[in-house]
């Protein structure tokens, strides 16, 4: 066994015990009501609007071809035989 | 039925697209950008609901009513490039004066906003006074620097307007931008002012 390997065990249990608690968000705990509720708004806000910028462009392009389809098929349909 | 008339029904029917190429690209675009001021409001939010004081002790307060008016202006010359944009469908050539009209607005918008600018550095507000002229210069620049782009996109549909070589896709897709500028305005202005 090399001397690394032999040191290992040693090196996990530092890792394990060593280490404090943090936290990367600096406001998800924050003792204020405002400053939780600013992050919580602000992520609600930023995860669903995206989707509803896709969802809302993806029911006015299914409008769109549906208007064209119905346009074109009644002029198709109008259209006089020769 | 003959072979050839069997190819000739075959044939695939050029149908009409719903969105131009010019306009759907516009239209991904202000999306990211959408995303963009998305993130900063988010960031001034969460600022402003830690802070203390807002604005800060020493920092002027943001001129609310001026802005408001400069605001009108903004969403009256969105209202004006609608016009145009209806003018454009039943004669092109008509809709030069709305076109026109609506970029001064959008001017006059970009040039009373450099006004007040002057103003508050005059009065201390400046990119690193605080936090808040931080966010206020970039939000708000950030959107000024939109709306430069988008009257130069407006000067340009009207030049090409004007001698007969703009296309609908072109117009399209200009309009798209500046309606992005001005129904952005209100939220930031809701957000930052207010």
């Amino acid at each position: 066994m090399t001397s690394a390997r032999r040191f290992l065990p040693l090196l996990a249990v530092l890792m394990l015990a060593l280490p404090e608690v943090l936290h990367a968000c600096p406001v998800c705990f924050d003792p204020r009501a405002e400053n939780r509720l600013a992050f919580l708004g602000t992520t609600v806000f930023l995860s669903l609007l995206p989707l509803g910028m896709v969802a809302g462009a993806a029911v006015w392009l299914r409008r769109q071809y549906r208007q064209r389809d119905y346009s074109e098929d009644f002029t198709t349909h109008s259209e006089p035989e020769h | 039925m003959t072979p050839m008339a069997l190819s000739e029904r075959l044939e695939p029917v050029a149908r009409r697209p719903v969105l131009a190429s010019g306009v759907l690209g516009m239209l991904l675009f202000v999306f990211t950008e959408v995303m963009m001021f998305a993130g900063m409001i988010s960031a001034h939010t969460i600022a402003k609901a830690g802070a203390p004081e807002w604005p800060p002790f020493g920092q002027p307060r943001l001129p609310e009513r001026i802005t408001l008016v400069n605001t009108a202006v903004l969403l009256l010359s969105g209202a004006v490039l609608f016009w145009a944009g209806r003018t454009w469908k039943r004669k092109p050539a008509d809709a030069a004066p709305p076109l026109l009209l609506a970029l001064f607005l959008g001017a006059f918008f970009v040039l009373a906003q450099g006004r007040e600018w002057v103003a508050l550095l005059g009065e201390g507000l400046t990119l690193t006074s605080s936090t808040y002229g931080a966010y206020f210069y970039l939000i708000v620049g950030g959107h000024a620097l939109h709306a430069l782009a988008a009257i130069m996109g407006l000067a340009w549909a009207w030049r090409r307007l004007w001698t007969g070589a703009l296309t609908p896709a072109q117009f399209g897709a200009t309009r798209v931008f500046w309606y992005f500028v001005v129904l952005v305005w209100p939220v930031l202005y809701l957000t930052v002012y207010l």
